[in-house]
């Protein structure tokens, strides 16, 4: 059976194709794009159906065994990331148009004076653009997906780093403001916590004599190790996860994103950090990962707390936004910090509810942008709801998701992440745990506050005079907000599709830790 | 068959509203006459099925019926039916669907009619969703779902036009504003509710972590759970931190504050919100958590302090309300303050029936002062809709004399204000004589005795603030205001009859019930005595209805002081309240001091809005882009100044700087400064085709 390798590399090899498509027909090239992602999505819901656990292994020696697998934790994540980078690739096809034909105009206008005049006419620019722009959307997508599908420590590292590249070429080519720049803080943070990361998967190695993940066995490893294997992946994956003190590129690489990206790199990406973690510490090496809870689950609280704080001195719609992943990352690290089933179940939840509901939000911000001709700041934006209803609606939507308001699936995940950091504190009759808990659960309203006031600022009051005749989006923008949106509410009213599988895995994990 | 009919009834009672809702936006494509009346059947079938469930609660019975829900966790979802749930169903059911024929008649010509009936009826299912749930997670769904249906439908005029503003538009107190804009109070609503959640969800946290289950009857089965929390000390801040979920949806003191701003919304929305769903809610929640805790451990004294709790938090709030409203200026603010203040009076009493030998007393008394308070006070609002309507202003002082012009309205709002007020042989009487005897029955006379001297002086205060806004708005002279409209060639006039029908029937209602009050008083008894035996083994005490002496005497007094000065103020107006205000600094400045709200709104704006702003702002300029921003973009700064210098040299010192490793670094830093160039693609193209080499070789490898 060859579904999941098809599903990784189909996307990859035939990332030139795209390329040499879209240099013929444009931004039309984004349907091709979303056929080969579509393909591999529907190859991993096939074998979602397979039951229990669906594995494929390719010999890959020396290194090991190249293998690809869907369990209950990583179908969710798998399952994510497909789903937003297929409907993203249908959205992207008004996106990056306008987007293109908006650089095209900024680098005339700026070369006017140059001495250099292009040789190339702007349609061949356009469609060049274009297709460069979906074959690094195909590979981000297929690195992204192998990172979460991989059973082996050197093959998880290098789809962790061809999620990377991409990211970073997507964001200095497509990117807004000073893009260059940018791009390049968001790779050298990035690839700090890699080294980090890879340190501590070396050492892992190191002592297990393998890299496979059924191959490794915490007891080979030096008691006096472990806890620098524990720091050292802890803290390259924080900076994925833009915990407090790490998460200064973030806000930048996300706000400067193209939006689609952004969209992708916001929920998608680096939720990765915590499949990561738990994946790595929590089922290979747990008596490493039980060392660091407590100092984790700290770490995630100031980060939800602070990241909410500074969404509320934003005006920057797509900053605001960033900082809000911020604090979201804060729930999902404080879930993997909690030491208990139902929290570090809860963590997985949350990537699949901030996933959708903050994919809704990026993609709803950029339909504000692409509307009213660019506009981000949000002080400049007011009482669109009249006139952008489904845009509105998405937003609403996806900012109920991350407040955890039910009928949302955002509900399901906070409840669990909250109940288990409460069983935690109780199980272990930890007064200081139990006093985190609280700290964190009465820190929600914060979340509350900044996304209900962006929804009034944006949507609600009086209408500025120069936006009285825009409209809602084509339905490229408005059919995958609206399927987004119907799949929140979906999990949110039967969390089943996720929990089954997961929670059971998670338990097992546990089990063998106490 | 018949029993799978049977259970599916619950399920529909709030499945048809959510279903139909959902609905409203596809049929709003075929005319807006047609959704209109779409909207109200959706309404009446929901009610209908309700009513489908009556007998269960005459035969005392309870209908249980689970599906599974989250099986990994054990989690079921769930309908419970038994007499309280059903009671409380038919009396939201069927006041929604009054003020659901109301609007038709009040919100016509709206140009969001879609948005609202969406979420009108969004918000009966999902507070019919409460009511029915077996469990506190799916209970938890409904409750968030009223407070998000009252975030959007307060908010719901949220073109935030001056006119739609609540409070005195530049009024200020201790610097605060004290008016809000519709969409400031929705969010306002939200936030502040979402702080009792917060509470709540903490509560059954721990309680789910020593129970194993959310579900109620598997919680009052098995009381392994409550001997655990008690044995370590945290059986009482359990069962708080739940009421803390109540004291927030029921807007009672500490966060009461949302409430009178909840105003802004449209009146119909107002009366919704007051008289079937939202604050209603934590009443709701209340009366399930209560016999359950009650219940749970043998020695009662060990739970009395929770309900010790409920009951001064609900007498306070009731006399905290009461004196603000008062002083109320609008009349919708009044009926806000009142509600506040009535709710208050149902805590008290289900916190009181914790706290007496036989707890069936105050929790009928509870119930029974929810149920005519419902009745009356959805008749108010919607009288004071048509008022507003009738009059464009929502100001008492520009009202007066109407009684002519508006006769249904002044006869129904008269009958509901003397219901509340507590005049004899009406709803309201019966059930505050209820209450107030209930307290009698408290096993503590040093407890019995200040909860009651406080209910009696909130009752003067109701009988004196309901008379003062019948004889503002209906008595006395034309306000200069009504008079100048009438210069302008526009007259007051009677509402339309969709709007005056409903209102005039429960002030009907309201005779009935004041007529029968000791039979249906009789009828819960009996009801609630076999619920509270069966579900929670509870003993019970059966008592025919009987008068109480020193509770009637205690509420005719009470009737006597505070009508007699709202009589002679404002209806008679032997005296002037302005004149007697102006002439004392004393009473000016309790006046002020209640028409500020007690400053505890300015207080909760200047600690926790300004105060979070503030402390948002210092750390985004002081730490994050004094600090960290620097760092980073010195970082990056450094790196981009050593790769631009050329040569190979500076691949090392990037590389030093990227910590040094492996040979994607190194390419990647060629690349950037190749990005300038724009041939980025070349290398993305090569840098695939070295992919897909790699894929061959390693297929070559495999086979």
């Amino acid at each position: 059976m060859v579904f999941l390798i098809q599903a990784v590399f189909v996307p990859i090899i035939l990332a030139p194709v795209v390329y040499l498509l879209g240099r013929r027909i444009g931004a039309r090239a984004g349907w091709f794009a979303f056929a080969v992602l579509l393909y591999s999505t529907i190859l991993l819901l096939v074998t979602s159906t397979f039951g229990g656990e669906y594995l494929e292994t390719y010999p890959w020696e020396p290194i090991g065994v190249f293998g690809l697998r869907v369990d209950g934790l990583s179908l969710p994540f798998a399952a994510i990331i497909l789903i937003l980078s297929t409907s993203l690739a249908i959205y992207s096809i008004p996106y990056m148009q306008h987007k293109i034909e908006e650089d095209l105009h900024a680098s005339k206008s700026s070369s006017q004076a140059g001495t250099k005049s292009t040789p190339e006419s702007d349609l061949e620019f356009i469609n060049r653009k274009s297709g460069l722009y979906y074959s690094l959307f195909m590979i981000y997508a297929a690195g992204m997906l192998g990172t979460v599908l991989a059973t082996n420590l050197i093959q998880f590292y290098i789809f962790f780093e061809l999620m990377l590249i991409p990211s970073f070429f997507l964001i200095a080519e497509f990117g807004y403001g000073d893009r260059y720049k940018i791009s390049l803080m968001y790779f050298l943070w990035t690839h700090v916590g890699a080294v980090s990361l890879l340190a501590g998967i070396l050492t892992i190695g190191w002592y297990s004599g393998t890299f496979d993940y059924a191959g490794i066995a915490e007891s080979t490893i030096p008691a006096s190790i472990r806890v620098w294997i524990a720091v050292a992946i802890s803290a390259g994956l924080f900076v994925k996860l833009a915990a407090v003190g790490l998460h200064v590129w973030l806000p930048h690489a996300h706000a400067e994103a193209p939006t689609p990206i952004s969209a992708l790199l916001s929920p998608a990406m680096i939720g990765i950090g915590g499949y990561a973690f738990i994946r790595i510490m929590i089922f290979l090496v747990p008596s490493s990962y039980s060392t660091v809870v407590l100092a984790i689950t700290i770490w995630g609280v100031i980060t939800m707390i602070y990241g909410g704080l500074m969404a509320f001195a934003q005006d920057d719609l797509k900053r605001l936004l960033a900082y809000s992943s911020v604090s979201q990352m804060g729930y999902i690290i404080f879930g993997l910090g909690s030491f208990y089933y139902l929290g570090v179940s809860g963590s997985v939840f949350h990537y699949v509810s901030h996933g959708t509901g903050k994919a809704l939000l990026f993609m709803s911000a950029g339909a504000i942008i692409l509307q009213t001709g660019g506009i981000r700041n949000i002080s400049k934006l007011g009482g669109l709801g009249s006139k952008l209803p489904i845009t509105a609606i998405a937003a609403m939507i996806g900012f109920l998701a991350i407040i955890g308001v039910p009928p949302m699936n955002g509900f399901q995940s906070e409840w669990m992440i909250f109940a288990g950091s409460f069983a935690s504190a109780l199980q272990t009759e930890s007064m200081g745990r139990m006093i985190i808990s609280g700290v964190a659960l009465a820190a929600t309203p914060l979340t509350a506050g900044y996304a209900l006031l962006t929804m009034k600022r944006i949507f609600f009051g009086k209408l500025p005079d120069n936006l009285k005749d825009i409209h809602d989006p084509s339905l490229y923008i408005t059919l995958p907000l609206i399927f987004l949106a119907a799949l929140t509410v979906i999990l949110g009213i039967y969390p089943a599709l996720v929990t089954e599988r997961l929670v059971p895995l998670i338990q097992s994990a546990f089990g063998g830790i106490s | 068959m018949v029993e799978l009919v049977n259970a599916s009834i619950p399920w529909l009672v709030f499945g048809v509203p959510f279903i139909g809702a959902l609905l409203i936006p596809l049929v709003s494509k075929a005319g807006d006459q047609i959704r209109n009346y779409v909207a109200v059947a959706i309404t009446f079938i929901s009610a209908a099925f309700a009513l489908m469930m009556i007998p269960l609660a005459l035969a005392g019975e309870t209908l249980h019926n689970q599906v599974p829900w989250i099986p990994s966790l054990g989690i079921t979802a769930g309908v419970l039916a038994d007499p309280l749930s059903v009671l409380m169903a038919n009396v939201v059911a069927w006041i929604s669907l009054a003020i659901m024929v109301y609007s038709l008649g009040y919100m016509k010509g709206d140009p969001n009619l879609t948005r609202y009936w969406f979420f009108m009826i969004f918000f009966i299912g999902s507070m019919q969703l409460i009511v029915l749930s077996d469990n506190f997670l799916q209970l938890f769904f409904g409750w968030e779902g009223v407070g998000l249906a009252s975030y959007a439908l307060i908010g719901f005029w949220n073109k935030d036009k001056e006119s739609d503003y609540v409070g005195t538009v530049g009024h200020k107190a201790w610097g605060i504003p004290t008016a809000f804009s519709p969409s400031h109070a929705g969010m306002k609503a939200f936030v502040m509710t979402r702080v009792g959640d917060v509470s709540f969800l903490i509560g059954i946290f721990v309680l789910y972590f020593f129970a194993g289950t959310f579900d109620f009857t598997l919680l009052a089965q098995e009381h392994g759970w409550a001997v655990d929390l008690a044995r370590s000390g945290l059986l009482i801040p359990v069962a708080v931190l739940i009421f803390g979920g109540a004291i927030g949806k029921s807007a009672q003191f500490p966060l009461q504050e949302w409430l009178p701003d909840a105003m802004a919304g449209p009146t119909s929305v107002s009366a919704l919100i007051h008289a079937a769903t939202m604050v209603n809610a934590g009443v709701f929640l209340v009366a399930r958590i209560g016999p359950l805790f009650a219940t749970a451990v043998q020695a009662v004294n060990m739970i009395a302090p929770f309900f010790e709790t409920i009951a001064w938090i609900g007498v306070f709030t009731a006399f905290l309300a009461a004196s603000q409203a008062m002083v109320a200026k609008e009349v919708k603010k009044v009926l806000a303050y009142s509600t506040v203040s009535q709710i208050g009076f149902m805590m008290l009493a289900l916190g009181v029936a914790g706290l007496s030998a036989n707890f069936l007393s105050g929790f009928i008394a509870g119930f029974f002062h929810f149920t005519s308070h419902a009745i009356f006070k959805a008749a108010l609002f919607m009288g004071a809709g048509a008022l507003i309507h009738a009059t464009h202003t929502k100001y008492m002082s520009e009202m007066g004399g109407l009684r002519k012009e508006m006769r249904f309205t002044f006869i129904a709002m008269t009958i509901a204000a003397g219901s509340l007020a507590g005049i004899p042989l009406l709803s309201g009487f019966w059930s505050k004589d209820a209450i107030l005897a209930s307290i009698l029955d408290v096993s503590s006379f040093g407890l019995a005795m200040p909860l009651f001297a406080l209910a009696t002086i909130t009752a003067v205060m109701t009988a004196f603030y309901s008379a003062r806004m019948i004889g503002m708005i209906f008595f006395g002279k034309k306000s200069q205001h009504l008079e100048e409209m009438e210069k302008e060639g526009k007259h007051v006039h009677e509402a339309s009859r969709l709007m005056w029908l409903p209102y005039m029937a429960l002030a009907g209602v309201t005779v009935l019930l004041g007529f029968t009050g000791p039979f249906f008083e009789g009828f819960l008894d009996f009801s609630f005595a076999s619920h509270l035996e069966q579900a929670f083994g509870m003993v019970v005490i059966e008592a025919p209805f009987s008068i109480n002496l020193v509770a009637l005497a205690a509420s005719l007094g009470a009737l006597a002081v505070g009508g007699f000065f709202g009589y002679s103020f404002y209806i008679s107006r032997r005296y002037d309240p302005g004149k007697i205000l102006g002439s004392s600094g004393f009473l000016k400045s309790i006046h002020t001091f209640l028409e500020n709200r007690w400053y505890i709104n300015s207080i909760y704006y200047i600690i926790f809005v300004n105060g979070t702003l503030r402390v948002a702002t210092f750390l985004h300029k002081r730490v994050e882009i004094a600090i960290l921003n620097k760092i980073n973009s010195s970082v990056t700064d450094s790196t981009q100044y050593f790769s631009s210098i050329s040569g190979k040299f500076d691949m090392y010192i990037v590389d030093g700087v990227v910590t040094g490793i492996a040979s994607i670094s190194l390419v990647l830093s060629k690349l950037l400064r190749k990005i300038q160039t724009g041939i980025t693609e070349q290398y993305v193209f090569a840098f695939s085709i070295g992919i897909i080499f790699l894929v061959i070789l390693m297929s070559i490898l495999l086979l």
